[in-house]
């Protein structure tokens, strides 16, 4: 999964929104996840027409078709119907199917997905079972095709089956909004004698937003370290991070080691409110190479 | 810690959080049962937070580097994007619209394509015929086994014509079912679906199937049983082929679709032919399961020869007229 997978989307309200494309990976991982879930069913219920002897056992091969048969094209048709582009094991991995053109997904769409799979995933599926050195001249062509048809979805940029281009549908990650806290916030009382840390703002000249951010990562982290050796390790962590500031901005004033976290988490609200306020006069500072770059206007 | 703590991204969020965990409850809850089950007040809410939520997403991108806000707010929007204007469609509705105006008006604008569907059997059941009177023993290169039970050149004419008009001992349902998943479900599946592979699967598959036709048919003439056959074939054969044929043409739409994609690029041209293409698939699975319930029930059933034949092709003339008026706007 690269970070380039992203798929770009302009609503009608005019800001730009980005999808995750979701991977050939992850698809797959739902589809055996389908027929595992689907199959254990079918073979459940199957079982189960037998024990009870509800039938001959001429009818229960006919049930046993049809449940095969059912677990096909039909369930999968189905639940995307009902689940909006999901089946269970889309479910599971947290993937969804969505029109191309960012509209709601037609039945007719969904369908035919879902007919292609047949051609596109189980014929070729069961191929792969039935090659054998012995004849190898068929299996040689066969596996060709078998590739042939894997490879689709590698080359194009939305990873999409000739299903899914069939019926102008990608599948994405379905996003997840976890609201974190705001790191500039918290206020952790000081061990030392000093009420606060102040930062001049020549001190605050040399990163940029990518340091800024790895920096919040890293708070986020030490918030979250659980039991003593993720405590241990997240203290010598601080340390190395706080020491490496220090020495980049010059700060002289002395820091008690307790004051790590304290120190840090007050240095990330002034570097950002400095960053934000320089990018509000239009001076973006993507990385601390960033004077480099801007040598010219300074 | 006082407002005036605050730096200006902070203050921005603290303003707006509550209506985004508002937001993000009403798309849980969109999500969960569905947009037309929500009440007037929060479906309005829904779309009016979402809009205010892709203002809030632009500005953040402007004024905030708080990767924590940025990540949370480029998710919640894109997923109040897709609840807002991409929710689950009403199923109520959709099966009436196909059948009275959808699927005829597909066959009706796809009749070439069908119509080269039905050639290819044909040419096949032709060549099967010749083959057969060629040489017998063609027979039993192009019948696979299992289809033929015991029926071919060496068997005896009496056993060809007690499997023509015996009951066999099985119940209804069983016959159906188990003729449901049997070769034809399964050549109509494929015919459909390989078509996009540049028709030649599809047109040899058609091709193969009438060579079946052909030598089985052939076989019956050779004995003197050329009519009793038409008539086991017409009652659930008209359909069936027609079906084969049908899913045929949808495959060939698409691959049609793929070789001469004409002004449009290759993806748009399938997704364009993809629309009707599904329409007669779905044809053929329809047709498909009413020639199952003739084959289970009717074949066993009626015994008489010219009944059999007038059941299979009045019904062959009810889909064809079904195509031919089906969705028609009174002028």
């Amino acid at each position: 999964m690269s970070l380039a997978a992203m798929d770009r989307l302009l609503p009608p309200e005019g800001v730009p929104l980005y999808f995750r494309v979701a991977g050939v990976g992850v698809r797959t991982a739902a589809q055996l996840t389908d027929i595992l879930i689907t199959g254990a069913v079918a073979v459940a219920l199957f079982l189960l027409s037998v024990a009870f002897d509800l039938v001959t056992p001429f009818t229960a091969t006919a049930i046993g078709a049809m449940l095969f048969f059912v677990i096909r094209i039909p369930y999968y048709a189905a639940s995307e119907l009902v689940w909006n582009g999901q089946t269970l094991g889309k479910r599971l991995m947290k993937i969804k199917v969505v029109s191309a053109d960012g509209q709601a997904l037609t039945t007719q769409s969904l369908v035919v997905r879902n007919l292609m799979k047949e051609a596109e995933i189980f014929l070729p599926g069961t191929m792969v079972l039935t090659l054998t050195t012995d004849a190898l001249v068929p299996s040689l062509i066969s596996l060709t095709w078998i590739l042939g048809v894997l490879a689709v979805p590698l080359f194009n940029k939305r990873r999409q089956r000739l299903g899914d281009i069939i019926a102008g549908t990608y599948v994405i990650h379905l996003p997840k909004p976890v609201l974190l806290p705001d790191m500039s916030e918290t206020n952790r009382p000081l061990t030392a004698t000093q009420s606060s840390y102040q930062f001049l703002s020549h001190q605050l000249e040399h990163y940029g937003a990518f340091e800024l951010q790895t920096l919040e990562g890293v708070l986020r982290s030490a918030n979250r370290a659980k039991g003593p050796a993720a405590y241990k390790q997240q203290k010598e962590t601080l340390a190395a991070v706080f020491a490496q500031v220090r020495r980049k901005i010059d700060y002289a004033d002395p820091v008690p080691d307790a004051d790590h976290q304290a120190f840090l988490e007050a240095f990330y609200k002034a570097q950002r409110a400095f960053l934000e306020q320089r990018q509000l006069f239009g001076d973006k500072r993507k990385d601390k190479h960033h004077t480099a770059e801007n040598g010219d206007v300074q | 810690m006082s407002e005036r703590d605050l730096i200006r991204s902070a203050r921005f969020r603290q303003e707006r959080e509550d209506d985004w965990r508002r937001l993000s409850n009403l798309v849980d809850k969109a999500e969960g049962q569905g947009l037309h089950r929500m009440s007037f007040q929060e479906a309005r809410d829904l779309a009016d937070l979402y809009r205010q939520a892709t203002t809030s997403l632009s500005i953040a991108r402007e004024i905030s580097l708080d990767r924590g806000l940025l990540d949370y707010l480029e998710a919640l929007t894109s997923r109040a994007y897709l609840s807002v204007y991409a929710p689950q469609q009403r199923l109520g509705g959709t099966i009436r619209r196909f059948l009275t105006s959808g699927g005829p008006r597909a066959m009706r604008s796809s009749w070439r394509v069908t119509l080269l569907g039905f050639l290819c059997m044909a040419a096949g059941a032709l060549a099967g015929y010749l083959f057969y009177f060629d040489n017998p023993e063609w027979f039993y290169v192009f019948m696979p086994s299992d289809l033929a039970g015991g029926r071919g050149p060496d068997a005896s004419t009496d056993y060809l014509r007690s499997a023509i008009y015996d009951e066999e001992d099985t119940s209804g349902l069983g016959a159906f079912a188990t003729y449901l998943f049997s070769h034809n479900t399964r050549v109509a599946i494929f015919v459909f679906g390989l078509g996009a592979f540049l028709c030649a699967p599809t047109i040899m598959l058609l091709f193969y199937n009438g060579l079946i036709l052909g030598v089985f048919y052939a076989l019956h003439i050779d004995r003197g049983l050329g009519w009793d056959m038409f008539g086991w074939l017409s009652i659930h054969g008209v359909t069936e082929l027609s079906a084969i044929c049908i899913a045929g043409a949808g495959g060939l739409k698409l691959g049609l679709a793929v070789l001469f994609p004409g002004p449009q690029t290759r993806a748009a041209a399938l997704r364009a032919a993809g629309h009707d293409a599904v329409k007669l698939a779905l044809i053929a699975a329809m047709m498909l399961v009413v020639a199952a319930l003739l084959e289970g029930f009717g074949r066993q059933l009626v015994q008489d020869q010219s009944t059999r034949i007038a059941i299979g092709w009045s019904i062959g003339a009810l889909w064809l007229l079904w195509f031919a008026l089906g969705g028609r706007k009174r002028s």
